[in-house]
């Protein structure tokens, strides 16, 4: 029986043991508390806001509604107000874009090079990125206060002073200034992203373009760019998306006013939804900002892929 | 083979109804009240609590309800002014909320529109009481009673005395007297002006349209854009780009110019009185009625209500009814000072040594409007925001004020329609 027992061959087909882990459900176990937050918290409320738009809701009776259709949608379009609030919107999220990127990638070439202190200056370029939205729209709108703020104080010396000095009260100043602090406040996460990138580019292939006698721009240009490009382009859609749904610097800082020149539509949705307590029509503004989100997102996929397609050939 | 699918479906199920019934175990429909110990405790919000100037009194009052009886607790909840309305209606409208409220006028009327007050009739027999006859006849709709006025507070002008000896008493000396006492830093009125304040300056152009013979509305139509409207609105205007008024100020920055004397005149309610006494016990200020044409102006009403959804309403009831006796009202019109209360109070002579202008205001009471668009009341708040919003695009030079009004009118009439 020993000699027998020891001289058994192993059987080729016996399998080991699967472990619990390896089962075909294993991935959706450990998917599924995921997906079921992401059901609860953002497909329900998804679900819920489509179907709210096709109705007349008031806040004050949010469980009596009225089916209407279309109506919402039909009323927003048709509304001078609505076109205004898209033009807003369009003009915040692409200066937000273009002054966050190129401002961190700005700083991020500073940062990048080698010079004295360069460790502090890394460290405070965080700051306003670590800054609380509301500590900011605060800090902004008091140095914007027409009678104690410092920006008055100085535009006034320079002679540069706004008329009446009321800055976020001026339907011409209102945006360029909110936009101002926006792009302070998200210039340091785009420089730092890019800071990692720029690290990443290989210091043979500058050192290679440099010996061929390309000058700092076609370095930048033929190296440089075209390795941090992928990280540029996630960051504009990052900041795109962000700037969309940007609430409470504007709110704090203009609630949208004077007349509206600050009304992006996140804002027009708020006030529809609290100060109207029209809830079928600010669910309506919010499914076009859900559509204009995904036309984004679709469009940056679109780009990338293109781009990739370019870089095999 | 099945009998596994059957039970992964059973799991599944049974997690699903589970978290279902975890996530909407926290989402019932209910009040603040609650009771422990035979004791009922019920929130009475509103911002007057959080004012410094009259917020620690208004807690002394109701801890004296609170020690008179063991069987109710009334705690304060202190909610901000500016999102006082936004956030008590939304709570209400999900059947959630404070059991008393003090509300002002345009969210007291969307409330009650929306079925959100409890009605009182049934509740409180005011018959035994003297309420004050003008702004009571606010709190009825249709024969159904919903609040009580808690503090009716009537628009004056407030004056720095070191800088104005004699009050104006005309439109053209108002103009006149602000134009002179500006210089440098010091301006000779101030009023609210910027989008941000919306409901401010809606109860600041109130009374110029009112006090030159305007109003908003005739009970059945709109009259935005009448010619009276217009005219005060036109004061209105020329006296901001007369640049007599600190521009892009609000409220909080130019209350306290005034009260630093870098301000010297203001229309304002007379709950300000405490608030500046308070704050500024050394400001030599006094108060006079508004010197326009007419004397008509708005004023504060704050109604005290019911929450339809408490659990409570008659412990509730009972606070208002206690709220109504006479050595209270006379308690609580101390407390508010130049305001008055539901019922007629005497002043004390103490107060009046210290205020003698507190008589003015009380005399302004039968000329004295809700800031609401009459006949139109639960909708007031929609037609402030086009109402403002064009009233500020005239002040930005976007449009003349005739057409803004003329715009005004066009978009309000198209809401309420």
């Amino acid at each position: 029986m020993t000699v027998l027992e020891q001289t058994r061959a192993p059987r080729s087909d016996v399998r080991p043991r699967r472990s619990p882990l390896g089962s075909r459900w294993t991935p959706y176990l450990f998917l599924a508390p995921a997906a079921v937050f992401i059901g609860l918290f953002q497909a329900v409320p998804l679900a819920q806001e489509i179907y709210l738009s096709f109705t007349r809701t008031s806040l004050l009776n949010p469980t009596r509604s009225t089916w209407v259709g279309l109506e919402n949608y039909a009323h927003i379009f048709s509304d001078d107000d609505f076109h205004r609030t898209l033009v807003t919107t369009l003009i915040y999220v692409v200066a937000c874009v273009i002054g966050s990127v190129g401002a961190g990638l700005l700083v991020a070439l500073l940062l990048n090079r080698n010079f004295r202190g360069r460790g502090v200056a890394r460290a405070l370029v965080t700051v306003p990125w670590a800054a609380p939205g509301i500590a900011v729209a605060l800090i902004a709108t008091w140095m914007l206060n027409p009678q104690y703020g410092i920006v008055n104080r100085f535009l006034d010396a320079v002679g540069l002073g706004v008329p009446g000095g009321a800055i976020l009260d001026s339907s011409t100043y209102a945006l360029p200034a909110i936009l101002v602090t926006t792009v302070w406040q998200l210039f340091p996460l785009t420089s730092v992203v890019l800071l990692s990138a720029l690290q990443a580019v290989p210091r043979d292939l500058t050192e290679a373009a440099t010996m061929d006698g390309a000058g700092r721009w076609w370095t930048f240009r033929a190296v440089t760019w075209q390795v941090i490009k992928p990280t540029v382009g996630l960051l504009a859609l990052l900041m795109t998306i962000w700037s969309i749904r940007r609430f409470e610097l504007i709110w704090l800082m203009t609630k949208g006013g004077p007349v509206g020149s600050t009304e992006t539509l996140v804002i027009d949705l708020y006030a529809q939804a609290f100060d109207s307590k029209q809830l079928g029509t600010a669910a309506a503004i919010g499914m076009v900002g859900v559509v204009i989100s995904l036309i984004v997102i679709a469009g940056s996929r679109l780009v990338t892929r293109a781009a990739d397609k370019e870089g095999l050939r | 083979m099945s009998k596994p699918r059957v039970r992964r479906a059973t799991v599944a199920a049974a997690t699903v109804v589970g978290l279902a019934t975890a996530v909407s175990a926290g989402c019932g429909s209910d009040s603040d009240a609650s009771s422990e110990g035979g004791v009922t405790t019920l929130t009475f919000a509103a911002s007057t609590f959080g004012d410094p100037g009259r917020g620690p009194q208004l807690q002394e009052w109701i801890d004296e309800f609170n020690a008179s009886q063991d069987e109710i607790r009334v705690e304060a909840a202190s909610v901000p002014y500016p999102t006082f309305g936004q956030t008590v209606l939304t709570q209400m409208g999900g059947g959630e909320g404070p059991d008393l409220v003090r509300f002002d006028m345009p969210e007291f009327e969307a409330a009650s529109d929306a079925g959100l007050i409890a009605p009182l009739d049934d509740l409180i027999d005011v018959d035994q009481y003297e309420l004050l006859e003008q702004p009571d006849r606010f709190m009825v709709h249709d024969d159904v009673r919903h609040g009580i006025i808690f503090e009716a507070s009537n628009y004056a002008m407030f004056y720095n005395a070191d800088l104005i000896p004699e009050p104006p008493t005309t439109y053209e000396d108002f103009f006149a007297t602000a134009q002179s006492l500006t210089s440098g830093d010091v301006f000779g009125l101030a009023f609210r002006q910027t989008e941000a304040e919306e409901a401010g300056v809606w109860q600041d152009i109130f009374n110029y349209v009112y006090g030159f013979g305007g109003a908003w509305s005739d009970g059945e139509n709109l009259t935005i854009n009448a010619p009276e409207n217009l005219e005060g609105l036109q004061a209105y205007k020329d006296l901001y780009d007369a640049n007599v008024i600190p521009r892009g100020a609000d409220a909080a920055t130019f209350r306290r110019m005034f009260a630093e004397g870098k301000v010297a005149m203001e229309l304002n309610n007379g709950g300000y009185a405490t608030h500046l006494r308070a704050e500024s016990p050394d400001l030599n200020f006094s108060a006079a009625p508004i010197p326009f044409p007419v004397r008509s102006q708005g004023a504060i009403l704050a109604p005290i209500v019911i929450n339809e959804a408490s659990e409570a309403k008659e412990e509730a009831a009972t606070f208002i009814e206690w709220a109504l006796q006479e050595e209270n009202q006379v308690a609580l019109q101390e407390i508010l000072g130049a305001s008055s209360v539901a019922t007629a109070t005497e002043r004390s002579p103490e107060s009046l040594q210290e205020m003698p202008f507190l008589t003015t205001f009380d005399e302004l009471t039968e000329s004295s409007l809700p800031q609401v668009v009459l006949g139109f009341e639960a909708q007031t708040p929609d037609i402030r925001k086009i109402v403002v919003q064009n009233v500020i695009a005239a002040l930005q030079g976007e449009v003349d004020l005739q057409t803004a009004l003329d715009d005004a009118q066009e978009q309000a009439t198209e809401l309420v329609g």
